[in-house]
């Protein structure tokens, strides 16, 4: 109630037009709080708009044909959206574009720990990102993230990670769906258990499997052994030939419940009719899936692995708490995070997370054109 | 005949579907057993599972060692008011998008989608710089808008798409009949919107409650909330595995509670918010 006025005042300034179809309930306002009612009492034959509102000489001026009244009203929507939309754009710049920036701006100067507060910090160029030096002796050095065989280690991590944790989260996504879709006992019971990894945080997660994984106590490895798959304990999290094994584990047990409900929310979509026909032809389940229902779920499998494959591409949480110091699964955001953190420096770990940023867009637009993904969900 | 096989092969489901839901659920339920049981008991070989002398020994240690309470009200001060102020930003800009399309609703959608392509990393410390400026660092207030902000995008893209699967022309007999914007977006299209809403609530209250990136980094010992307080039993070299099982039954009995009572609108905010 509070902000009608306000919100028409600024409206009024804007158009210069009047508020037709505001407040409508009470058909007459009391002591002109209604827009456009230039008077408390007036009796007799006043003109009215369609609302049955009593119009000021401005209504009556814009509203006097349908067709007027229709664009009127039209020109009031589009505004209103322009409106509702702006917060939320400037919060999305808060959030978005101006860390961004700076971050960026970052990356061009020699800031560390004690000048980044007092703005100290030096415009160096790209000497983060690919420096060349000469020595006295004439020796060519190349410096600088890209010549950098830790960032390149880090970039290999993130892909491998990537690539196998969506693939992996997308197959038994798609299997633990079939799965929920069929009919059985106790369904909610069982979709609420399957949810729940992905709805704890990963702190908890990752000291939970942190323990599980360990490899004197952990009960994996007493599982593994009990049934014979493994001969003595594996130090998961610490040894390097498993470590990104490990993460990859948690990363697929947090993530696949999200998955199948995405997939899930698919497969409820396709109508059954399209199976009973293929039931009525004869035709093998195998066929049936392959043949509809995997191209009918394609649309929301591509939103999904999109989705998915955006977080992997910056995992940090879960590498940092179950792995931190490790070089096996070292990605990049938790090399720039290293930098900053360890190294004080500002300069080259904004370097990092703006190169990220920008094989992440990269990503992203390729796989938006090369998919045909339709993000606004509008079947065109 | 055929009603026999469909009862076994529903038989088979309930085995499978059971078998798979347990498997995914195990770690959990083996964190909730560990911490009611003694040190001892919870490095024991073989593994204990059930026989074992239920403790609620760990509980009080934890308890003790950091005050739960402070966390837990903090992390319910926090997700909700970061979700219900994102719900009062996001409503009408997706009334906007939903029933005032443009041009320009598609480049929206894909700025929004690019905020989930920062890295958190890279936008922490201009956020962290803001913060001292503002000397909002370790204040429930910052928080509170840095969680309502990265959850911004996704409230408005799931209110989104359940706005767009309400049929414009009720908005349109509404304003007919004389609704104003207010009353059209308040009383007609809320009411009509609510399971969508709700969902979008409950998902979110969990994203703002499970959010330990920026919580841990911008909080020290006031704003803290339960994230922090779980990373606060960080050394697993000391062997204290019931207690940390504890610390993080703790941590997530909310959610699971919470999560328990509302499974059904959070499927259906899981699934049709973000698939369609």
């Amino acid at each position: 109630m509070k902000a009608q006025p306000t919100r028409w005042l600024i409206w009024k300034w804007i158009s210069k037009t009047c508020w037709s179809n505001s407040s409508t309930l009470k058909k007459i306002a009391p002591g002109g709080a209604t827009p456009g009612a230039t008077s408390g009492t007036v009796y007799g034959k006043v003109p009215k708009n369609w609302s049955g509102e009593i119009m000021s000489s401005t209504d009556v001026g814009t509203a006097r044909t349908a067709r007027g009244r229709e664009l009127n009203l039209q020109q009031q929507r589009v505004r209103a959206a322009y409106m509702f939309l702006i917060p939320m754009l400037v919060m999305l710049a808060v959030v978005a574009a101006w860390p961004l920036f700076r971050s960026i701006s970052f990356s061009f100067t020699d800031a560390s720990a004690n000048t980044i507060f007092n703005g100290q910090s030096e415009w160096i160029g790209f000497e983060n990102y690919l420096e060349r030096r000469v020595r006295s002796n004439g020796e060519v050095r190349w410096r600088g993230i890209l010549a950098d065989g830790d960032w390149w280690n880090a970039v290999w991590n993130t892909v491998r990670f990537s690539l196998i944790s969506v693939s992996l989260e997308t197959f038994f996504g798609l299997l633990v769906a079939l799965v929920l879709n069929a009919e059985f006992k106790g369904r909610g019971l069982v979709r609420a258990a399957i949810l729940i990894p992905w709805a704890i945080p990963t702190v908890v997660s990752a000291r939970m499997w942190g323990w599980m994984l360990n490899d004197q106590f952990g009960i994996i490895n007493h599982l593994m052994m009990s049934i014979g798959l493994i001969d003595q304990p594996i130090a998961w999290t610490a040894s390097s030939d498993t470590s990104m094994i490990a993460v990859l584990i948690v990363d697929v047990w947090k993530t696949t419940p999200f998955m199948a409900l995405l997939i899930l929310a698919g497969l409820q979509l396709i109508p059954r009719d399209m199976y009973e026909a293929a039931k009525i032809d004869g035709v093998h389940p195998v066929r049936v899936f392959f043949k509809i229902t995997l191209p009918l779920l394609r649309p929301a499998i591509m939103v999904a692995v999109i989705f998915r494959a955006l977080d992997a591409l910056r995992i940090f949480d879960l590498i940092y708490l179950l792995t931190p110091q490790s070089d096996a699964t070292v990605t990049m955001s938790v090399l720039s995070y290293r930098e900053i953190q360890q190294f004080g420096d500002y300069g080259e770990g904004s370097a990092m997370s703006t190169l990220l940023f920008f094989i992440i867009t990269l990503f992203v637009l390729l796989y938006i054109k090369l998919g045909k993904v339709d993000l606004s969900g509008e079947k065109s | 005949m055929a009603r026999a096989v469909t009862k076994q092969r529903k038989t088979l489901n309930t085995l499978v579907a059971w078998a798979v839901g347990l498997l995914i659920f195990f770690p959990i339920l083996w964190t909730i057993l560990t911490s009611f049981k003694t040190e001892a008991q919870a490095i024991n070989d073989p593994p204990l599972f059930l026989f074992f002398d239920w403790t609620l020994e760990n509980y009080g240690v934890v308890q003790e060692r950091s005050d739960y309470m402070r966390f837990l009200w903090n992390s319910i001060i926090l997700a909700g008011g970061s979700t219900l102020l994102g719900i009062l930003v996001a409503v009408p800009a997706a009334w906007s998008m939903a029933f005032v399309p443009s041009k320009r609703t598609k480049d929206i959608l894909l700025w929004m989608l690019s905020t989930k392509m920062l890295p958190a990393v890279g936008v922490l410390y201009p956020i962290y710089l803001l913060f001292i400026e503002l000397g909002l660092l370790d204040s429930r207030v910052g928080l509170t808008i840095v969680l309502m902000l990265i959850n911004l995008p996704i409230i408005v893209w799931m209110l989104y798409t359940y706005f767009r699967e309400i049929p414009g022309e009720i908005l349109e007999a509404a304003r007919m009949d004389g609704a104003s914007l207010r009353e059209e977006i308040l009383y007609v299209l809320t009411p009509m919107a609510i399971p969508g809403i709700a969902s979008t609530i409950l998902l979110n209250f969990i994203l703002a409650w499970n959010e330990a990136f920026w919580t841990l980094n911008l909080t020290a010992a006031k704003a803290a909330p339960l994230t922090a307080f779980i990373a606060s039993y960080s050394s697993p070299e000391g062997l204290f595995y019931a207690k940390l099982s504890a610390a993080s039954t703790m941590a997530i009995a909310p959610i699971l509670i919470l999560g328990w009572f509302s499974q059904k609108q959070l499927v259906r905010g899981l699934t049709f918010g973000a698939v369609k």
